[in-house]
């Protein structure tokens, strides 16, 4: 392993020398340009985004009731994620009015839809978990600590099975 | 998931949630890996197709080879988005991370932090600007492509560097069930190996508070997001998606059935394009043909189903009518497989000028189109006539043609 790590990081160290070396052959303006780009995204993502992210997600996790925690986590991710992709279209920054074809769709109902099947599959998953916890509850199996079980429907929980008789 | 109580900087034992853990990092790290990998090797595709090295001849089939290739490429850029988002907020307290006194641990901890600065940073970059290109946004003082090449070959050359000192922690995670706590101790192997191997791996060793989310459950959720994310904009290349790509940044609609990318009036070729005494210019050396556009379709004409793939990501296919390059050369008795110069009426632009390889010259599909769809091109796909060859990258696709030179 230590050969495969050494030859590894030999790799590493040309190829991004190549990269710095194509990326200053374009000239110098355009590397400060780059440069600006490369630590401003940094900057942004640890400095901005991710404390947000943070703080958000623990006020979410104490606020909502167990049985509502996960699929909304799960929920949250895959819109917040995906609307960050979805970004650049929603805002049609690089629309033209001389060509019709370009970003070409109603990229906010677009956003309304996808948020409404969201939200539609969290709450299908929580009350199917809420479900599951009150028929738990009612057959008196007492558990404590994390539930295996969950655990392993992980995903399965949040859409596709809903309520299930167990 | 802790905060911290008072306004200081963070430390690492302050976000200790059992999800910040290799476990999760290792598992959506693989995932995050290949869409890099692929999108650094179709980026090398695309690099050929448009620059040309002499040592390399760029095939003209299968026809849709590089529309595959840079959807691929597109596509898993965006599938990477949601991946890394999720790894690095998995990542986020090693931020916090302290070097042990020695100098040595000094030193090695300034060096992973700096590679991992150049990882991420490159990486932001990558996944940023071709989200935005793709969408024609160019908020930025550089130039794209070269730009978004150069740089890709930093975030690979750092993935690279990331994956050597990291295989330890990602060998050891990847061999415990994702519940297993693993040690995240940087270049040192695990320094846990008895918390690790234990038969019943608890979720940590000091019970945190409750996340309400398994491990498990954020590796599935990041890629379904990403999962989404691929489906919500491939309808841009991918023609079965068309209608569930809420974000696609194209319908696959436009004049004649396909989508355009530069239009005539931003060309600044309308008047040009559609002056009535407009001549086809054919050169090879001293000798030189002139015909008109009665005269073009008056020629032998043919058809062929060919896709615009654009370097943006997005393609659709086309029923391409007009007449073949190589009888155009035979005009001023060329060879059918001479390089070819082709030029726009378009005065300025990177792509007024572009260099057609004797591979595409002498194929039977590559047209000079006049006809879309049966239908005499539109003024925005080059009308009076463009270049349309199999395999080829849409910006080398020459609209409004008005001169073929054959060159040494």
């Amino acid at each position: 392993m230590r050969r495969t790590r050494v030859l590894l990081a030999m790799a590493g160290v040309v190829l991004i020398a190549v990269g710095a070396r194509k990326l200053l052959d374009i000239g110098s303006a355009n590397t400060v340009a780059t440069g600006r780009w490369l630590i401003g995204g940094v900057v942004l993502h640890d400095f901005v985004l991710t404390p947000v992210v943070l703080v958000a997600g623990a006020l979410l996790v104490r606020a909502a009731a167990p049985w509502l925690r996960r699929p909304l986590i799960v929920g949250s991710v895959v819109l917040g994620t995906v609307t960050v992709v979805a970004i650049p279209m929603l805002g049609k920054y690089g629309a033209r009015r001389d060509n019709p074809t370009l970003l070409d769709r109603n990229y906010v109902a677009g956003w309304f839809v996808l948020a409404a099947v969201v939200t539609v599959a969290v709450a299908v998953a929580a009350l199917g978990a809420r479900y599951r916890d009150g028929k738990r509850a009612g057959a008196g199996a007492a558990r404590s600590g994390p539930d295996s079980a969950e655990e392993e429907s992980a995903m399965g929980g949040r859409a596709a099975r809903g309520p299930q008789p167990s | 998931m802790k905060l911290p109580a008072a306004p200081r900087v963070p430390r690492r034992e302050d976000l200790g949630s059992p999800l910040h853990s290799p476990a999760v990092a290792a598992r959506v790290g693989v995932w995050l890996g290949a869409c890099f990998g692929i999108a650094f090797l179709t980026g090398l595709v695309s690099h050929f197709a448009q620059t040309t090295p002499g040592w390399l001849t760029f095939p003209t089939r299968p026809v849709s080879l590089y529309r595959v290739t840079q959807g691929l490429h597109v596509l898993s850029g965006t599938a990477a988005i949601p991946l890394l988002l999720v790894k690095l907020w998995t990542v986020y307290p090693r931020f916090f991370l302290r070097p042990g006194p020695r100098l040595r641990q000094v030193v090695v901890h300034a060096l992973e932090r700096a590679s991992v600065g150049i990882l991420v940073a490159a990486a932001i970059f990558e996944l940023a600007s071709g989200l935005l290109n793709s969408t024609q946004w160019y908020p930025w003082h550089f130039g794209f492509r070269r730009t978004h090449y150069a740089v890709g070959w930093l975030a690979i050359g750092a993935l690279v560097l990331h994956i050597s000192v990291k295989l330890p922690v990602i060998r050891t995670a990847l061999g415990l069930p994702i519940s297993a706590d693993v040690g995240d101790g940087g270049a040192e192997p695990p320094n846990q190996p008895a918390a690790s191997g234990s038969p019943e791996p608890s979720e940590t060793s000091e019970q945190p508070e409750p996340v309400g989310i398994s491990r498990r459950s954020l590796v599935r959720t990041a890629l379904a997001a990403s999962a989404v994310a691929v489906v919500a904009t491939a309808g841009a290349t991918v023609p079965l998606l068309r209608r569930v790509s809420v974000f696609g940044v194209r319908s696959g609609q436009g004049p004649q059935g396909v989508p355009i990318n530069k239009s005539a009036l931003a060309a600044h070729v309308t008047d040009l394009a559609r002056h009535p005494g407009y001549r086809l210019t054919v050169v090879n050396g001293s000798r030189t043909a002139s015909l008109s556009l009665d005269e073009l379709n008056a020629m032998r004409q043919y058809e062929y189903a060919l896709p615009i793939s654009c370097v943006e990501g997005w393609s659709a296919s086309g029923m391409w009518g007009g007449v073949r390059i190589k009888d155009l050369l035979t005009l001023v008795g060329a060879p059918s497989d001479s390089n070819l110069k082709v030029v726009s009426l378009q005065p300025a632009g990177a792509f007024a000028v572009t260099h057609l390889p004797s591979q595409f010259t002498r194929d039977d599909l590559t047209l000079l189109a006049l006809r879309l769809a049966g239908q005499t091109l539109d003024i925005d796909h080059g009308y009076p006539c463009r270049l349309i060859a199999p395999d080829r990258p849409g910006v080398l696709q020459t609209k409004w043609v008005e001169r073929l030179e054959v060159v040494a």
